[in-house]
């Protein structure tokens, strides 16, 4: 599709070298998102990010969609002058643009004009600046790009004091800046509520679950504003675990990144590590042998079981069933984590990725041990915990017809994965845009049309026993040779441009934006977490539900906040 | 062997008549001896519940359970406890200070009250009140009293949301708990425990009214608010309800009244369907009669303990819809055609009678189960038909699953 043409004004072909898409003038952005969702069918807004082009003296905001029913996406970009960054929000057109865009408020300060509630999402609401400005400097600032210099270079301290520290006296709390207890958050909560109870003269009941909570899964909040047991509304509130991911990750090397996107979401290190892998892959026109292409679909398959065991041995404790189904099925995690132990030597953070290929080659013992795996232990298992758990009366009355998210809404708030899937749409990036081998396997897209928590937990059985299909499949056809093309590099050398890899995680896409501009590091490195997205639509689940159900639908839709707050 | 229990009593019956202690006061010694005995070691007997559901939970879930401290890791709750005892007392400024404390304790005393009238043995029992059962059914409010001021005075939300599920599920399982109880009372024609067990002569309560025990058992698992009904303290909802602002040895009052609370309701099974001390032997041997309730006391734990392992928790609309639509009803036709039945068949041979009784039973729980499962068909529609293997098959992505095909 031409969106120059359609657009005269305004719209122009990014033709700097390693790019692709279009640059959108601000004034158009909505017209163009409202002609690609309503008449181009991109109907899944899969990322918004910033970048800060600090010697142009811009921000570009950049936009990926895509279509459900497959195929290439678009990029359009929005470019805004670093003095007044201001741009029309995209939320009244894609929904799932409402978390990232005050992610990129909070990240970059570019403000979205139109956003229902737009504050900061990761940090607090008193923190002084915009760190992934490039020119933001944080209070131990050692130096723009590692590796940093030696900090004894001659054998002794570099004077006193230590290096260059500065730590400007507002950084922590800026100047005038009070804890508001949450004032805003509330106010947003009861306005978008709206009005008191009406059938009792009555006062909601606001009640914070975290960020200490036990089925949070780490520390997560969410704000419930309850009538009596029963949900009026409510807003997840991130950002307890932020860890500066992406400004780390532009200050790391290309290949010191690969560790870093281990701790992304911690149960599933391998296919963090793919979706990175593939972003600089693409950027570098690299790929791997096809040895290491099976190797990474085997690997990545076996976290999305790791993953999925996990799951649901977790929803089901958040309904209250006392860890016995969570024990049963971490019993069958602990022997695909041994495998990973065995293939890449640590259990969690795998770290085996790499640029062109795999850190080692596994051998074949620990081929047979996933045959062994695969062909007879977790088929027989898996049907276990679905004797057990899927007809339970008790489990289908708490999550069938629970927390429901329709298609359309699905679809609008860009959730992915199994959440997406379990809301009829068949979408999932191995089959929509095949990367690796996938393309060669038969399998199927687990999809169902319930909508609720019951057909996510269902789903995320399906993949199980479709990731076994695939691994069966690779393992049989799993070719001889090398793991990696050319000779391991210490410091690859990444040509300027820019690359959106993604994969299908089991959280749901998961996603890196990576800008190189020909140094060792990148320029941009940004995360689309699926995790983080997922949970736009939080609130339109659990509306009307009771207390008990927030808990269900957060356990359905199985967050890692290790990837969530990033 | 003989009367252990007998024996006992008479022997310190003759100490204290020696020491020319008249008889009314001797009299009222024994009696608060006896309440003493009964607390403490009823206290003493959580110890060993704690390490026995751990162990029963562990093996469930194909761990090993405590194993440390002691043989079998016997003596785990005691260190459990000392942690306990010696943790900070904390109150939270904003507390109704007096509530706050007298909540534990009445929740200790509500659970420990209801051993005065439980017939351990022939001859062994805190005192044989001829309105038993409606003390259980007065004693047993006390301590969801305790509970209600723990979550009210607490001022924590999460405490307050465990008190409103308090009112809402304690009260409203009272109703199917006494309409279950009052089945042994009607057929036994008594209300003294001891009385109801003598009754159970040759056949158990259970045996004939099988649907009131079962709703017995289902409404007293409420009561003691454990799983799947432990809505009061669910973990993974409101963190820990109505004692979440409990620490140290408060809590663990809250938490040994609940252990012994579940046993407790083993021990009502036992008495008031099971036959309580009833067993070979054991009209004649005392001794027996009260390891034969021990045991059945257990039985009826384990059973609690294993619901406990294996079950989710349901939520508080299904819970109230539970009682209300399902055993309260039931329990009230039960009782209607339970009285017709004996009353019609009150002359016949116990065969006859019992017999008939069970038939009652079977023909409600029939008429109940499919009054159920035609209801939920109609509620949860389609959620069994989407059980794997039958109906929705994970389905392609059109147009795309060919290709993957046709390059596989």
């Amino acid at each position: 599709m031409n969106l120059g043409e359609r657009f005269p004004q305004g719209v122009v072909r990014d033709e700097r070298p390693g790019y692709s898409g279009w640059i959108v003038d601000s004034s158009l952005l909505p017209n163009v998102a409202q002609t690609l969702r309503r008449e181009e069918g991109f109907d899944y807004l899969s990322s918004v990010t910033g970048v800060d082009y600090l010697p142009e003296d811009l921000f570009e905001t950049v936009y990926h969609v895509y279509r459900t029913g497959g195929g290439p996406g678009e990029i359009i970009k929005v470019r805004t002058p670093r003095g007044r960054p201001v741009l029309p929000s995209l939320t009244s057109i894609y929904p799932g643009a409402e978390f990232q865009e005050r992610e990129i408020w909070d990240l970059f300060g570019i403000q979205f004009d139109g956003h229902p509630d737009l504050r900061r999402i990761l940090l607090w609401e008193g923190f002084s600046g915009h760190p992934l400005r490039k020119d933001w400097r944080e209070p131990m600032y050692e130096e723009e790009t590692k590796p940093f210099g030696a900090r004894w270079p001659e054998g002794r301290r570099n004077g006193p004091p230590d290096r260059a520290f500065t730590r400007p006296a507002d950084a922590l709390a800026p100047g005038g800046w009070e804890a508001d207890d949450d004032r805003a958050l509330y106010a947003a909560l009861e306005n978008e509520a709206g009005g008191r109870p009406e059938a009792l003269q009555t006062e909601f009941l606001m009640v914070n679950l975290g960020p200490q909570h036990p089925s949070t899964h780490g520390v997560f909040r969410v704000a419930a504003l309850l009538d009596g047991e029963t949900v009026v509304n409510l807003k997840p509130v991130m950002g307890y675990l932020h860890r500066c991911h992406e400004k780390i990750g532009e200050r790391n090397t290309f290949p010191g990144n690969i560790p870093f996107t281990d701790r992304l979401d911690y149960l599933t290190s391998l296919s963090n590590n793919f979706g990175y892998v593939l972003a600089v892959e693409t950027l570098m026109g690299i790929r791997p042998p096809e040895r290491a292409e099976y190797l990474r679909v085997i690997l990545a398959e076996l976290t999305r079981i790791v993953s999925h065991l996990w799951s649901i041995g977790f929803l089901l404790n958040d309904l209250g069933a006392f860890f016995t189904p969570a024990l049963y099925a971490i019993e069958e995690r602990e022997l695909v984590v041994d495998i990973f132990e065995a293939v890449t030597g640590s259990r969690m953070m795998c770290n085996f990725f790499r640029f062109g290929g795999l850190a080692r080659d596994i051998d074949a013992g620990t081929v047979e041990a996933i045959r062994a795996l695969v062909e007879e232990r977790l088929p027989g298992k898996v049907d276990q915990l679905d004797a057990y758990l899927t007809g339970n009366e008790i489990v289908q009355a708490r999550c069938a017809g629970v927390g429901i998210l329709p298609r359309e809404k699905a679809l609008a708030y860009s959730a992915a994965g199994p959440v997406l899937r379990a809301s009829g749409v068949p979408y999932d990036v191995r089959k929509a845009e095949p990367y690796s081998v996938y393309d060669r396997f038969e399998w199927d897209v687990a999809c169902r049309g319930g909508c609720d928590v019951y057909d996510r937990y269902l789903v995320r059985m399906d993949e199980i026993r479709q990731s076994i299909r695939i691994i069966r499949q690779a393992l049989r056809a799993l070719p001889a040779g090398p793991v990696q093309t050319g000779k391991p590099q210490f410091q690859p050398r990444v040509p300027p441009g820019e690359a959106y890899g993604r994969v299908e995680g089991p959280k749901g896409e998961l996603g890196f934006y990576v800008v190189s501009t020909g140094r060792p590091n990148p320029w941009r490195y940004h995360v689309r977490a699926p995790s983080f997205i997922n949970l736009t639509g939080m609130a339109e689940m659990c509306r009307g539900g009771k207390v008990a159900d927030v808990v269900a639908v957060l356990g359905s839709i199985d967050i890692i906040l290790g990837e969530t707050d990033r | 062997m003989g009367d252990l229990f007998t024996t006992v009593s008479n022997w310190l019956n003759g100490i204290l008549a020696e020491a020319g202690i008249p008889p009314e006061a001797a009299e009222w010694i024994f009696a608060v001896g006896r309440a003493f005995l009964l607390g403490v070691s009823g206290l003493l007997l959580v110890v060993f519940l704690i390490w026995f559901e751990r162990k029963v939970v562990a093996r469930m879930q194909d761990r090993i359970g405590p194993n440390r401290v002691g043989p079998y890791g016997l003596f785990q709750t005691l260190a459990d406890m000392l942690k306990l005892v010696l943790k900070e007392d904390m109150v939270p400024p904003q507390a109704d200070k007096i509530l706050f404390h007298l909540a534990p304790v009445l929740a200790v005393i509500g659970v420990v009250g209801l051993w005065a009238v439980i017939p351990l043995a022939a001859t062994a029992y805190g005192v044989d009140l001829n309105v038993g059962v409606l003390y259980l059914a007065a004693t047993g409010t006390l301590g969801t009293l305790g509970i209600l001021m723990a979550g009210w005075s607490s001022r924590n939300k999460f405490a307050l949301l465990g008190a409103f599920r308090t009112v809402a599920q304690l009260v409203s399982y009272s109703v199917p708990a006494m309409l279950a109880m009052l089945v042994p009372v009607m057929l036994s024609g008594t209300m003294s425990l001891a009385g109801i067990v003598a009754a159970q002569d040759g056949f158990w309560f259970g045996v004939a009214a099988p649907l009131a025990a079962l709703v017995f058992l289902i409404a007293s698992l409420a009561e003691v608010a454990r799983a799947p009904f432990e809505l009061l303290e669910a973990e993974s909802e409101i963190v820990a309800g109505f004692h979440v602002e409990y620490s140290g040895i408060r809590f663990g009052m809250f938490f040994a009244a609940e252990f012994l609370h579940a046993f407790t309701i083993g021990a009502l099974l036992a008495v008031l369907f099971l036959g309580g001390w009833r067993g070979p032997g054991a009209a004649e041997f005392p001794t027996l009669g009260a390891l034969y309730f021990a045991a059945k006391s257990f039985a009826g734990y384990f059973l609690l303990v294993w619901v406990r392992a294996t079950l989710p928790r349901i939520r508080i609309d299904q819970m109230l819809d539970f009682c209300w639509k399902v055993l309260t009803p039931a329990m009230i036709v039960l009782i209607g055609a339970l009285v017709l039945v004996n009353r019609a068949l009150a002359g016949t041979s116990m065969w006859v009678r019992n017999g008939a009784l069970l038939g009652v039973n079977v023909l409600v729980a029939a008429g109940v189960i499919s009054l159920l499962s035609r209801s939920q068909s109609q509620s949860h529609a389609g959620a069994h038909g989407r059980a794997p293997g039958k109906g929705a098959q994970p389905c392609a992505l059109a147009g795309m699953g060919d290709e993957a095909e046709a390059a596989s």
